[in-house]
């Protein structure tokens, strides 16, 4: 029993935490947990800063919505219709013309413009069931190929070369919204914050003494793999078979559609991308995974290299982990037992 | 009792007498017993004392802080989230999403949470677990 | 009825068990009643007795002095079939198991200071053992592991350390 009573004591010890300064906020936006954290403000601005930003992200959501009344709903009506150019917000146009910047730099594996498949596999829904898979369909959808590129913005309007062409933002903006949230909250002069939007985070400052340490989920366990330090303005994102997939006879079909093939991407459970800081690390940290997540496992380094992605994890379908080597020195691998799956690769 | 008080006594003398006469020296196995016992403390405070064990837990729903609980209780909890009542089950220092209305059920099977840190949500319900203790291993979690 | 009278012919293998047993017997007594800086850890002299008798008189020997400390002690403790019982009696039974084995280790190069640590060990791994599946069956249970297998090892290289003095003493 004196087992028990050193439990108690251990436990006592572990409850008794130091009040800190440190504010968090949790909200639902992008289909997904939002989730604010500031440092070393006054509780009441840290808090209404935190409430600004969710609205900020409440409204960009809504404007960007793939399959309910928003901008780019109306734009793709447009250009489904082939209608003559409509007037475009000069913030989306900013975002198409970056969108379509690095579906060239991913040669295509980053492509936005597949809302058609996109909405086809059922992943422009709140919740996904399994679908009716036609090969046939999917063969067509492939064929008209829409491309970023057939979209030409001018003097603030946009058109489509291609009719099929129909926007989905939803690998783009969460990453996007980072980095609008970190300029506001530097704007208000906050010196430490870390902005979690459905596992893509972006850290500035510090979290007191240290840096800010980020959790990375293991794919199949509920628990995290490894922790790494996100240093000032660093951005890290996430992208996995785990989070939206539906299952099917058995087999796993992920939201991340291989715009070459017209399927989801299989053979491979979560590509994690580490990018220091610049203006669009957010945005980065949400697109750049996805091209490395697509491609063949042995492009993947190539790949990141295009991307000019240096810190990555790829974990395979079994079980293999892949490691860059700069992210080996960032890297603390939660359970020792990891490390013997772990090959580092070079780009 | 005599006869036991007696031997205890020459036990000690004998104990002290050689604790202070004579050293033993370890011999080469004895050295390696205790370094790969020293190793093997070492890796073992690593391996479980890299995050503590949660003591209590959050629940969220929606913008809400709807309360922190104890783990160390059997208890169910019924949740109402935005499409209906989650059941949420705490047992032995553990706690998970035993029951849900949501479609996907990915809240469901995530499991067991045990350590300060870890994370479950239900994304349709807009209900999430957040396990907490004094040393979490992180402060948000890349998904 | 006749009277009859049962004699019991005890050995002197059986007055030496019993002589070393009632020794274990009365530092496990002591040990019961010193409060321990953190509860649950303990340092466990009674094993220094096992230890000797094992060198001294060999394992069978070892094991009787140990398993009769266990049980009369906890008898004498009221204690018997207690949690701290049954904790006792796995640390022992998997401290004796593992003995057997490292009995068998070269002696010229492992003395009894190594299989006393050895010992150690085992012995709070079937505490934990127990523990962890029967006792508490609480998560926050790994969280100890390290401190007790940091006691084991301190503990088990002093006992070690005094056994190999009482052989050095001879």
């Amino acid at each position: 029993m004196r087992l028990l009573s050193l439990l108690a004591i251990c436990l006592l010890f572990t409850s008794c935490t130091k009040p800190e300064p440190i504010h968090n906020t949790q909200s639902y936006v992008f289909g997904t947990l939002v989730d604010i954290t500031i440092y070393g403000e006054p509780e009441a601005e840290a808090q209404e800063l935190a409430a600004e930003i969710i609205r900020d992200f409440q409204e960009l959501h809504n404007r960007l919505h793939a399959w309910r009344a928003s901008e780019i709903k109306s734009l793709n009506y447009a250009f489904k219709r082939g209608n003559l150019p409509v007037t475009i917000e000069p913030d989306v146009a900013a975002m198409i013309s970056d969108a379509t910047a690095l579906s060239i730099q991913s040669k295509g594996a980053f492509n936005p413009a597949i809302g058609q498949l996109i909405h086809y596999w059922g992943f422009q829904n709140d919740e996904f069931k399994p679908i009716k898979i036609d090969d046939l369909s999917i063969k067509k959808l492939l064929s008209n190929n829409p491309q970023m590129v057939d979209i030409v913005i001018q003097n603030g309007k946009a058109s489509s070369r291609n009719r099929h062409v129909q926007l989905d933002l939803g690998g783009y903006a969460k990453g996007y919204a980072l980095d609008n949230a970190l300029q506001t909250l530097r704007k208000h002069g906050v010196r430490n914050a870390l902005i979690n939007i459905g596992g893509n985070i972006i850290a500035l400052g510090k979290h007191g003494e240290n840096p800010w340490r980020v959790g990375i989920q293991h794919p199949r366990k509920p628990s995290a793999i490894a922790t790494i330090e996100l240093d000032s303005g660093w951005a890290i994102g996430t992208s996995g078979d785990y989070q939206r997939y539906f299952m099917l006879k058995g087999k796993r079909y992920c939201h991340i559609i291989n715009p070459a093939t017209g399927y989801p991407t299989s053979g491979i459970q979560a590509v994690t991308v580490l990018i220091p800081p610049q203006t669009n690390a957010g945005t980065l940290s949400d697109v750049a995974s996805k091209p490395i997540f697509i491609a063949k496992p042995n492009q993947r380094a190539k790949v990141a290299q295009e991307m000019g992605v240096e810190n990555f994890i790829v974990i395979e379908a079994d079980d293999k982990i892949f490691i860059s080597a700069e992210m080996t020195k960032r890297i603390k691998w939660t359970d020792g037992a990891t490390a013997k799956y772990v090959t580092q690769i070079q780009p | 009792m005599a006869p036991l008080q007696s031997m205890l006594r020459k036990f000690s003398l004998n104990l002290k007498k050689s604790l202070f006469n004579q050293h033993p020296k370890p011999l080469m196995g004895d050295w390696l017993i205790i370094l790969i016992g020293a190793i093997s403390v070492f890796v073992m405070f690593q391996q479980f004392w890299v995050t503590a064990p949660a003591t209590k837990f959050k629940i969220r729903q929606g913008n809400q802080i709807i309360g922190i609980f104890d783990l160390n209780q059997t208890r169910e909890l019924h949740i109402k989230g935005a499409v209906g009542e989650s059941t949420i089950s705490i047992q032995n220092g553990q706690v998970r999403f035993k029951q849900s209305p949501c479609s996907n059920q990915y809240c469901v099977h995530q499991g067991w949470l045990t350590r300060a840190g870890q994370v479950a949500i239900c994304l349709p319900n807009q209900i999430s677990l957040q396990l907490m203790g004094a040393k979490s291993a992180y402060d948000s979690l890349n998904y | 009825m006749k009277n009859r009278t049962i004699v019991i012919h005890a050995t002197p293998e059986d007055h030496q068990i019993a002589k070393l047993t009632a020794l274990a017997i009365g530092l496990h007594m002591i040990e019961a009643i010193i409060p321990s800086p953190l509860p649950g850890v303990k340092p466990g002299i009674a094993n220094i007795v096992t230890l000797y008798v094992l060198y001294q008189y060999g394992f069978k020997t070892a094991a009787w002095v140990s398993l009769l400390r266990v049980f009369a002690s906890s008898l004498l403790l009221g204690q018997f079939l207690s949690p701290t019982f049954m904790l006792s009696i796995s640390g022992a039974l998997l401290s004796l198991s593992v003995l057997f084995i490292a009995k068998h280790l070269p002696s010229q190069y492992f003395s009894v200071i190594s299989l006393s640590i050895i010992a150690a060990f085992a012995h709070i791994a079937g505490q934990l053992i127990v523990v962890r599946f029967w006792l508490i069956p609480h998560t926050g249970i790994l969280y100890l592991i390290p401190i007790f297998c940091l006691a084991a090892l301190i503990f088990g290289l002093i006992n070690g350390l005094i056994t190999a003095k009482l052989f050095s003493q001879k």
